[in-house]
């Protein structure tokens, strides 16, 4: 079950030694053979792994998690350019570590949290967010 | 191995066989290997011609489907997988009775049991799932798309409460712009990953920043090849995707139960 991979792709490759329960829960519940319904015995208990909805179907909730998600462009803590950074070098067209003055209009007020950011580089590792968030690992 | 007493006479507490998965009848299977159930209950093979079932007697009023019930089920699979060709079952099979895995399930589907597992001799299941980078990936998206840039900016630093109507125009956009990613890089997964697999299976993506979600079935020999892509690939898209690879496993993804009513 397990697998001794030297994990060559660096961060970004994730080699579990084996599944997690959502993952086994994603596995076995809807997949693998059948018995005829006839010889099977009903179960119960079946509840506890049926309470997370195993199909994304996109809908309000998942619209606002996308513009929030948006909005964290802003956040600081991504360590990556703000979203008024990315509007202006979109502006121009490339160029995108080059913004000097504060973001105009709009954009204004976020001028103070993207500043101390601008100089960062964006290799550092980064990790996805939220995984907590949702149903698995 | 022989069933622990069927104790003929006392109906309070009927027993019922779970089962795991079928296997070749030349298979053995270990003492200290242990099952669903609290305890975890003992495991053995029901035989008939050459197939056999993989199985647990356990207690009919017994509750079944706990996290443990869960892992011990694909874990035994799993396990089983490494050795030899299996046939996992979905979750929750239980025959009334021994004789009815023998009748009803092994003697019954005897030929295309051996079938299927021939056909899966020498395969393990490997699952990949790519999930995104949030920040690249909101990135790309307003980088692609002029309105919801537009939205984006309209929306900064406005109060959420009072922008809700644009939160969702927004949230819809990203949410197209995301499952079209979604579709051409799962596609362009299965294309890297199509030349060392035997089959592949597309599975329903279960986070909204998945990237992609994707069963293959490969030949152990070369599970060598498989590593290399899986690494080429991480490295490439480190930074806009992460790469998860589960396995080996039991080829849960690729086995497929035709109809077949009581009836025929």
């Amino acid at each position: 079950m397990t697998t001794a991979v030297q994990s060559q792709g660096g961060a970004a490759l994730d080699r579990p030694a084996g599944s997690g329960l959502a993952e086994v829960v994603d596995t076995i519940l809807d997949k693998g053979l059948v018995i005829d319904a006839y010889v099977r015995v009903s179960l119960v208990g079946i509840e506890v792994v049926t309470i997370d909805a195993r199909i994304v179907v996109a809908g309000v909730d998942t619209y606002l998690r996308f513009a929030e998600a948006v909005n964290r462009l802003n956040i600081a803590d991504t360590g990556g350019k703000g979203l008024p950074e990315f509007l202006e070098s979109a502006q121009e067209s490339g160029a995108q570590k080059k913004v000097k003055g504060g973001a105009k209009g709009a954009l204004e007020a976020a001028g103070e949290t993207v500043q101390g950011f601008i100089d960062r580089n964006d290799e550092r590792p980064r990790r996805s967010p939220r995984h907590d968030r949702v149903r698995e690992e | 191995m022989s069933s622990p007493s069927t104790q003929q006479g006392r109906p309070e507490v009927e027993s019922a066989w779970y089962v795991y998965g079928i296997v070749e009848a030349d298979v053995e299977v270990l003492p200290e290997a242990r099952g669903v159930g609290d305890p975890p209950a003992s495991v053995e093979l029901v035989r008939s011609g050459d197939v056999a079932a993989l199985v647990s007697e356990i207690k009919r009023d017994q509750p079944l489907g706990r996290p443990d019930d869960l892992l011990a089920h694909q874990g035994l699979l799993d396990a089983a997988a490494a050795d030899a060709a299996v046939l996992p079952m979905r979750f929750g099979a239980v025959v009334g009775s021994r004789d009815a895995v023998v009748q009803e399930l092994l003697t019954a589907h005897h030929d295309q049991l051996v079938d299927a597992l021939r056909a899966v001799a020498g395969h393990v299941q490997y699952v990949v799932r790519s999930r995104y980078v949030e920040d690249t990936l909101m990135r790309e998206v307003l980088d692609e798309n002029p309105t919801a840039a537009e939205l984006a900016g309209q929306l900064h630093g406005q109060p959420s409460e009072a922008t809700r109507d644009l939160q969702l125009q927004l949230g819809e956009i990203v949410n197209d712009a995301v499952e079209a990613k979604r579709s051409a890089d799962t596609e362009s997964i299965i294309r890297a990953l199509e030349p060392v697999s035997a089959a592949t299976a597309i599975r329903a993506p279960t986070h909204e920043q998945d990237a992609a979600h994707v069963a293959l079935l490969v030949q152990t020999s070369r599970k060598g090849e498989l590593d290399d892509t899986v690494n080429r690939l991480a490295r490439d898209w480190e930074g806009r995707a992460t790469l998860r690879v589960l396995g080996p496993m039991a080829p849960f993804d690729f086995i497929v139960t035709t109809e077949q009513g009581p009836g025929g």
